[in-house]
Parts: structure tokens; sequence; C-alpha cells
């Protein structure tokens, strides 16, 4: 079907579709060119997937065996995870390490991103200073977070000093926009207040700012926290940072040992599931204080 | 001696809109006064110019003998404690409770540091309870101020006015968004922190009958013009003058919500 076809058959399935709305059969959505064209995009997409699978070059690997291996592989991963180079002590160890690692990298982050963001939000700063740390800020997210690691790599050499200062430049990066972008949806009503009754910039921003978007920078933290335990397993074995990551690496890369591969991952698995429910119960408890 | 003095006070927004023009009244030390007037006539934006919230284009305020003007940026912050405000959306920072919204009010008072950690004298702490109490609201010192009715919050908001220990208060619309019963209430307050305290207060309202009933004296705004200045008893051809067409409904409709 062509662009201009779906568009026919929009339009007699919808005939007051030039009004934009679609009145007769009381449809909620609106019927907008945006919506239109994010529809024959979605199937563009799903029309070169399938495209792609039926083209693709296999040589001589027969897919149903090889979807049967691969889950043979997952089946001794996961159904017999087993210590082999290490035992459960140095395992806990290793993921202390990392944890570390996410640690440092998200509260030192955080405490630079804090002060940034208040000076990049558009309500408690000048527009020139707010715009040139916004554009500052976009540059640097627009590069990966492994990648900033990599770039630092080449003046501290690869390994954990790489991984912090890697790890904390896109941390600050991705929390100035999150906080500031908190602190712009406060009440401009309750910042008059208080300028209005004679407090200053810094107490308007404890007295006001903070605590009114605590739970937001809050849920920030512990979104960014949760994606840098992820990106310091990954540093483990990429950056040769140590930790669980680097365990992982050994025995999937170097002794191609499935079972301890899937036992690193349930380690890692289970550590990213108490974090979850920890950062639940301090958003839970901030909410209701 | 005049507590307030607006001189030929006029604002200007944009290229050609005049949101003030040449407005000059004074107001005498513990005067109720009203300003009244339809959407958009610039009540707000007068209020706001007074503690220059809003900078004026041209024209002089002088409260309590100072030219604010003149004021630098710290000057200015010492003269605006001297001044309290109340809002119509209440400004709360509803996160916090009562007591912590009302000491607020002290935050003028204070050096940065001790105005950030929240160290507040025993005397300020004092006061803030007392202040309290004389608004009704010893109950609900230590309860989240998102927890309050909207009579409530506004009363909060009279209470961190008032522990500024301000000469005049502000007023922008204090009742615009309660309903009758409420904002009875506090119009009563208002009148009486004006008349046992001594402190000016100068209140914006969209209700004629409301400001017929509480002030001593009017002053009627217009497209940015002083169009009134007198005591409360205009006749209907006076209101007409304020309101233009739109009066029609105010007269007959008094005592209804006409918020902005
Ligand atoms: N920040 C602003 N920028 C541009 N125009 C404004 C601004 N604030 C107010 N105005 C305009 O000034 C006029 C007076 O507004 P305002 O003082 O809020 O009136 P009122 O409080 O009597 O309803 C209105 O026409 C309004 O649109
Ligand atoms: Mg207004």
């Amino acid at each position: 079907m062509n662009y201009l076809d779906s568009l026919e058959a929009l339009r007699t399935q919808f005939p007051s579709y030039k009004s934009g709305v679609t009145l007769h059969n009381y449809s909620i959505k609106k019927v907008t060119k945006a919506s239109i064209v994010m529809r024959i995009t979605l199937l563009s997409l799903v029309i070169l997937t399938v495209y792609g699978f039926y083209t693709f070059d296999y040589k001589d690997i027969r897919i149903i065996d090889a979807i049967t291996q691969a889950l043979t592989t997952f089946k001794t991963m996961f159904t017999q995870p087993r210590f082999n180079h290490f035992n459960f002590g140095q395992g806990v160890y290793q993921v202390a390490v990392t944890l570390g690692l996410t640690f440092l990298t998200t509260l030192i982050g955080a405490f630079i991103a804090l002060f940034l963001g208040l000076f990049a939000a558009q309500n408690l700063s000048s527009t020139v200073v707010s715009n040139a740390i916004k554009s500052f800020v976009a540059v640097i997210r627009a590069i990966d977070t492994v990648l900033w690691v990599l770039i630092f790599a080449v003046a501290a050499g690869l390994g954990s000093v790489a991984a912090v200062i890697g790890m904390t430049f896109h941390t600050i990066g991705y929390l100035i926009k999150a906080y500031s972008e908190s602190f712009e949806e406060l009440d401009p009503g309750v910042i008059e207040a208080l300028r209005g009754s004679g407090a200053n910039w810094w107490q308007i921003v404890f007295q006001a700012v903070i605590p009114s978007s605590a739970t937001s920078l809050l849920s920030w933290t512990f979104m960014r926290f949760e994606i840098n335990y992820a990106v310091a397993v990954a540093m483990g074995a990429a950056a040769g940072a140590g930790g669980i990551g680097f365990e992982l690496f050994m025995a999937g890369n170097h002794y191609y040992d499935l079972r301890e591969v899937g036992l690193i991952t349930y380690f890692i698995l289970s550590v990213a599931i108490v974090l979850e429910l920890v950062s639940i119960r301090l958003k839970l408890r901030l909410n209701t204080h | 001696m005049n507590l307030l003095e607006v001189t030929n006070l006029s604002k200007q927004y944009g290229h050609d809109l005049l949101a003030l023009q040449n407005i000059s009244f004074s107001v005498q030390n513990g005067e109720f006064v009203a300003v009244i007037g339809p959407s958009g006539a610039g009540k707000s934006t007068l209020l706001r110019c007074i503690n220059r919230m809003i900078d004026p284009t041209d024209g002089e305020v002088v409260f309590d003998g100072v030219q604010m003007s003149k004021l630098k940026k710290n000057e200015l912050r010492m003269q605006r404690r001297k001044i309290g405000m109340i809002f119509q959306h209440y400004n709360l920072v509803s996160r916090l409770t009562v007591i912590e919204n009302v000491l607020h009010g002290r935050l003028g008072y204070k050096s940065t540091f001790a105005g950030i950690v929240s160290h507040y004298g025993k005397d300020e702490k004092k006061q803030a309870f007392e202040i309290i109490e004389m608004l009704g609201l010893t109950e609900q010192v230590y309860k989240r101020c998102d927890q309050l009715s909207g009579g409530q919050k506004q009363r909060v908001g009279i209470a961190r006015a008032l522990i500024q220990n301000p000469r005049m208060m502000l007023c922008d619309e204090p009742i615009a968004s309660l309903d009758p019963s409420a904002s009875k209430v506090i119009m009563d307050y208002l009148r009486n922190i004006s008349t046992k305290l001594g402190i000016t207060c100068l209140v914006n309202l969209h209700q004629v009958d409301v400001a017929l009933n509480y002030a001593d004296r009017i002053i009627g705004v217009n497209k940015g013009k002083i169009v009134y200045d007198g005591p409360p008893n205009l006749t209907p051809e006076e209101v007409y003058m304020i309101y233009g067409s739109a009066a029609g409904d105010l007269i007959f409709d008094v005592g209804g919500q006409h918020a902005s």
C-alpha cells in the first residue's frame, strides 16, 4: 500500500478526517497528520523486519537447529549454575566492587549535577547561563557512557580510573537535564511568594525548590543508579575496571564455563532486584512523609 | 503621614501594551483599601509594582518614606520584609508543613546559611505558634500543606505574611479560589489585621459586594487607569464606569464568584 492509497483509505474510513476529528464513531483519538505518519512508519518497519529475516544469508546454518542449540545453552546456563573459578565469598566481594563503582559515580555525579542543575533551570537562572549549560550537557549526553570511558582511557589508561571519570561525566550530563527539568516544574508563585518576603536565592532553593522536587530528584537518581550498575558490570569487562563484570568476562570468554556465566548472571540479577526494591521503598516513604 | 505614595506609575509590556498608565494615589497608615476592576485591568501588575516584583516602566513608589526605585538588591530585600503578600493560589510549599511554611516569612531576616538550614530562633518559633493559634490552625501545625482545605491554606498564607511583622499587606485576589463561607473567614481576618494590628491592607478584589462590605476606600481600575478613588458607596453608574460592559453581570450577580 503506498502513501497516497493509505491516505485515501483513511479518508474513506474517516470522512471528517480533514477537520482532524472523527465525529461519527465518537473516536477518542484525534486523527492528525502526525498519527498517520506514525502508523505508516511503524508499518514500514514491520515490513522491513520481515523482509530482512527472509533475505538473510544464513550460509549452512539451519535456523531450527541453531535455535535448539541456543536454547540448550541457555538451559545449561540457568538450570545448572555452579561455582568453578571462585567461591561465594569472592562472588559477593566482586559484586561489592561493582556496586562501589556504581555508588561512587552516581554520588559524585548527583552532587555536581544538583548545583549545575540549579543554574540550568530556566526559572532559577539567567537565560544565557541556562542555555549554555543545557547545550553543553546535550553534547555530553549524545556520546554514550562507554565511549566516554574509552575517551578518558586515552589519558588515564584502561582501568578503574577511566571508568570512574567516564561514568561520572555521563551521569552529570544525564542528571543535569533530569534535575533542571524537575526544578522547572516548580510553581512560579512559590518562588514569587518567598522573593516577595525578602528571601534570597539560596534560601529559596533550599527552602522551596529542593523540598518540592525531592521525590523527582530521588527517582531520577535511582534511575541513573540502575543504569550505572549495568554500565559498571559492562565496564568490568570492557575497561578492565574489575568487579563482577570482569568475572563474567573471564567465565564467558576465557574459560567458556556456561554454568559459571549462569551463576554470575543470577548474582547480578539478584542485586538489581534488591536495588529496585530499596528504591521503591524509599520513594514510598518520601511520598507519605 | 502616608505609608504609601504612588506617583505617575506606568507599566508597559512589549511595544504597545500599557498595563498601567499614570497611576497616582496614596494610602494612609492603617487604611483598608480595595482595588477593584475587570480581569486584565492591571490590578495584579499594580500590586507587584509596589514591592518591585515587577519593575515599573515609569513613575515613582515611595513606601514608608523610601523611594523604591532607588533601592539596590539587598536594600530592596530589607524593604520587602515590611510588605506581606497574599495570593489567590496561596503559593505555599505544599510538601512542607504548616509551621515550616509560616516560618518562611522570617527568611528575609536571616543570614543565607541560617535560612538554608532552617535555623530559627526561639522567639521566632514562639511568634509563629502564636500567629498560628490566632488564625485557628493549631491542630494543623504539623500537617503538610497539601492536606489542607483552601481556606486553611490561605490562613497559612496570611500567617506567613504576618510573621514578617509587615507594615502593609498586598493581597492579590485572596478569595478568588474559595467558597463563600471560607471567603468570609479570610476577609474577616484581613479586616481584623487592619483594624486591630494597624497593618495597612491593599486588596485586589473581583467581587464588588465584598469590596463594598469590607473596605474603607475603593480604588476602581479599568484599562490601566484609575477611574474611581473614594468611599465604598458606589452608585450603579460608578460600578458601570469601572467594569464597563461587564458591569451588568456584577450588579445582578452580587455574591457570586468572579475569579479571573
Ligand atoms: N508578564 C506579562 N507580559 C505581558 N503582558 C502582561 C504580563 N502580565 C500582565 N500582562 C498584561 O497586562 C494587563 C494587566 O494584567 P493584570 O495586571 O494581570 O490584570 P488583572 O490582575 O487586573 O486581571 C493584561 O492585559 C495582561 O494581559
Ligand atoms: Mg490579577
